[in-house]
């Protein structure tokens, strides 16, 4: 008993005297809901990022900081930034089921490689390739909402420097929730771009602007000192007590989420956007966040199936299943939230839905024989200024892919531990990740772009590279001499390898300007899957026959998909899809082509059951005959 | 459940088979010697034989008995080797083979169906009781072979039950049925096509045994 009260007593001194405590994972102001559904007036003063307040009249007039002006008093910003847009670099958050990585292109070098921070089997860490997080976020922030990699503090000295010259890409919590029609993300990819990570968020709302850029600026500026680089805020967005109006909404708008995820799919005869259609869930008056929901901790709900085991149990009912298919809880009936359709699923067998996930039916463009592309915003910048337009842009994505789902990884506490899946098969989005790497005990890791470049820059030719940000054509002669090269100058431990197209290639042992091809688990095709866009059931797949998918002239089982690869010899090679769904070729096959025998069965069925039912009749109606015969008296 | 319920089935039917087989075995004495099972074996797989007696119809009738019953045994073992060995649904190659083989099945059945219903009707002398109750004489004395009552039991057990293992199936193919329905369906083959299958087993054993007790 005295023992327990000590440990009580030290424990309670331990969790006040530490300097977080009670700080960092308190609900602010406006963290806690009181049960309104009205939009709290968002009047606020502005602080810059060292929680100084800014009036419209000094001197110089420095950038708002959202983390100071949110985060002050109202919001708390330390919980906010742990949520799943912001904390990919976090090594102990869980990933969960792999997702879009970002994807690192350099058409002259020929690499597309598939990056994350969160450790999705697949890709690689960007520091693999020589990618700091503050080059990182250069790269990338642009479809970021700031946090993250932009937050952390390089450990390159010189971009301690340059930090403090662009200074920190925060939580922007305006990028999603600033209703305004005068919030321009892609101005925020431009301040990016410029390095104006301290002024990224005032330019891209609908009262600042920005002038100069911190690229362009040594790395003595001082933004105190100078007005090269300098805001200006419109001059009627302060009112008299200097407060500014923001246009603030809980609910994020479809145009906020779209920004950054937004695709555009390449083929299937659609080129023009006029002519796709949107989710038809939004169609039907939804918001991407009326099932994508979060709480405070903004640990947004992905909605995939499964999502519940690893994080928490209630996400399970902001799946596909949980407004559409019929069940209970102790709370009541689940189905119809929202006035989802419930889905009656007639005349498709049971095994259907233990063999594949929702989306597989009723997601991802209607698969054709051959797949399409699709460019997509985070890897392609799509609605940033001056993003090249061309379909052939690198990364080259490819999409539908009917594949069985690998897994979700659990925990990355100490290790990665994965979940394993259910063998599900959905349709992903799939990439070929062509980079050059090192080999060592059969293990691949890629070299520093850094080293790659000038190295590549002597054999390929960069008059070489399409104007539409295509592959350059590379020949296997050309990709031996880089081999070559990397392997000579010693700059590569290990044996020096080129992934692409599905394969590893490296120099023949016999003869050292030949190469030789294998087949490696580094080159395996990255997949994500998709949930997006929902077609309406009218446009399920199965909804005009079983051949929709098991036939073997259908998409769904014997689409071809292309691997793509800057090797001439192999760019018109292709995987059927079947392939990617662990099942047999000959299996499928046969299984596809006995539907055609299907109806025959069903009329043999019938016909046979009709002759039995006459024989039960008429041998009825004989021992009914016999039965009213002996009530009759009669023998 | 089905697994379980399918294991006791199946392990009831063999074991009182076996029981019947030792405690009244065919044969006037009782030996168990290994030449005594070899000829009962042979005598067994002579049966398979079409006798010389058989008229056209009869010849008709055994082949389509004996395509039947090798249809019933691919069924079976197809059937029943996912959901008793690995407790999972049947799929696969092993599905493939099913399909295949179960509407030659259903034919058989209607053809077996038409073929032997009239041999396989009761006869009112089956129920000596109720013509007690109801104070009436037989029309005349027939002699009842053994086992026989119980074969035309089970026969028309195997073409009751053969409706909802067909038509369970067929319906489901059609866009009639939801989810709920679907999965109800199945279960309804499952849970027939056991009972089917017992009796089946039942009916194969108690005609073997009537045959070599000639």
């Amino acid at each position: 008993m005295r023992n327990g009260l000590l440990l009580t007593a030290i424990l309670f001194f331990v969790v006040l005297a530490s300097p977080t405590a009670g700080e960092s994972e308190t609900a602010l102001l406006g963290d806690e809901s009181d049960g309104s559904r009205a939009v709290a007036v968002h009047l606020l003063e502005l602080f810059e990022e060292e929680g100084e307040k800014i009036f419209p009249d000094d001197d110089p007039l420095l950038p708002f900081s959202v983390r100071q002006t949110c985060g002050g008093t109202c919001h708390n910003i330390d919980i906010i930034s742990k949520g799943w847009h912001f904390n990919s670099v976090d090594p102990n958050i869980v990933g969960g089921r792999a997702g879009e990585p970002w994807i690192f292109v350099d058409a002259a070098t020929c690499t597309q490689i598939p990056l994350s921070y969160r450790l999705w089997p697949g890709t690689y860490r960007p520091e693999e390739i020589g990618l700091t997080t503050w080059q990182f976020t250069l790269l990338f922030g642009r479809h970021t909402p700031g946090g993250g990699a932009g937050e952390i503090e390089s450990e390159n000295p010189d971009e301690v420097m340059r930090g403090f010259v662009s200074g920190k890409l925060e939580v922007n919590c305006l990028a999603c929730h600033n209703a305004s029609e005068g919030q321009d993300q892609s101005e925020y990819a431009m301040q990016v771009a410029r390095q104006n990570f301290r002024w990224a968020a005032a330019g891209a709302c609908e009262f600042g602007a920005i002038k100069g850029a911190a690229i362009a600026q040594p790395e003595t500026y001082d933004p105190l000192m100078s007005d090269d680089i300098a805001v200006t805020y419109r001059e009627d967005a302060f009112d008299p007590k200097n407060q500014v109006l923001f246009d603030i909404v809980r609910d994020v708008p479809n145009e906020r989420c779209y920004f950054c995820h937004s695709t555009k799919v390449i083929g299937g005869g659609i080129s023009e956007k006029w002519a796709t259609d949107e989710d038809v869930h939004l169609k039907a008056g939804l918001k991407c966040v009326d099932c994508h929901r979060n709480g405070l901790g903004h640990n947004i709900t992905r909605g995939y199936e499964g999502e519940e085991q690893v994080l928490d149990p209630s996400r399970a009912a902001l799946t596909c299943q949980g407004c559409h298919i019929e069940g209970e809880s102790p709370a009541g009936p689940v189905e119809g939230r929202l006035g989802a359709p419930v889905a009656k699923h007639p005349g498709i067998p049971t095994v259907h839905f233990d063999r594949l996930s929702c989306t597989a039916c009723h997601s991802g463009p209607w698969p054709g024989r051959k797949t399409y592309s699709v460019k997509t915003s985070r890897a392609h910048a799509l609605g940033a200024k001056n993003v090249n337009k061309s379909d052939e842009a690198l990364p080259h994505i490819i999409t539908p892919v009917f594949a069985e789902e690998r897994g979700y990884s659990s925990a990355y506490l100490g290790g990665l531990l994965m979940k394993q899946s259910e063998g599900k098969i959905g349709p992903h989005n799939l990439i070929w990740p062509a980079f050059w790497g090192s080999m060592e005990e059969d293990n691949v890791k890629p070299v520093a772009i850094d080293i790659v470049r000038p190295i590549a820059g002597k054999i390929i030719s960069t008059e070489d590279l399409p104007a539409s940000g295509d592959w350059p054509s590379v020949s296997e002669e050309q990709i031996a001499e880089v081999l070559t090269l990397l392997s000579s100058e010693g700059t590569v431990e290990g044996m020096p390898v080129y992934i692409s197209g599905g394969k590893l290639y490296s120099l023949d042992d016999n003869d050292p300007n030949q190469l030789s091809q294998t087949e490696h688990s580094a080159a395996e095709a990255y997949l994500w899957p998709i949930a997006h866009n929902v077609r309406p059931a009218a446009q399920s797949l199965g909804i005009r026959r079983c051949e929709d998918c098991h036939s073997t002239s259908e998409g769904f089982f014997f689409g071809r998909v292309a691997i793509d690869t800057p090797i001439e010899s192999e760019v018109k090679c292709v995987k059927e899809m079947h392939e990617f769904q662990d099942v047999p070729a000959f299996y499928t096959k046969a299984f596809a082509m006995s539907f055609v025998f299907r109806p025959m069965l069903k009329v043999v069925a019938i016909i046979s059951c009709a002759i039995l039912g006459a024989v039960f009749l008429l041998y009825g109606l004989k021992a009914l005959d016999l039965v009213m015969k002996i009530l009759a008296g009669k023998d | 459940m089905f697994r379980t319920v399918s294991i006791i089935g199946f392990a009831v039917v063999f074991v009182g088979i076996i029981i019947h087989c030792f405690a009244r075995p065919c044969g006037k004495e009782r030996r168990w010697g290994a030449v005594d099972i070899l000829l009962k074996g042979v005598h067994l797989f002579t049966l398979l034989f079409l006798e010389q007696k058989l008229n056209p119809a009869g010849v008709l009738r055994k082949l389509v008995y004996l395509l039947t019953l090798l249809c019933f045994a691919v069924l079976l073992i197809t059937g029943f080797y996912h959901p008793l060995v690995s407790d999972e649904h049947l799929s696969g190659f092993l599905l493939m083979v099913h399909a295949t083989f179960s509407p030659v099945f259903a034919v058989c059945l209607a053809v077996l169906g038409v073929m032997w219903a009239g041999n396989c009707r009761f006869d009112k002398n089956y129920w000596p009781w109720l013509q007690r109750i109801l104070r009436r004489q037989a029309a005349g004395e027939v002699s009842i072979e053994k086992y026989e009552l119980l074969r035309k039991l089970c026969f028309w057990v195997i073409l009751l039950l053969a409706f909802p293992v067909i038509l369970s199936i067929v319906l489901s193919m059609f866009r009639l049925f939801g989810t709920y329905m679907q999965g109800f369906l199945l279960e309804v083959h499952r849970y027939s096509t056991l009972t089917l299958a017992l009796a089946a087993i039942i009916h194969t054993y108690l005609t073997i045994r009537s045959q070599m007790e000639e």
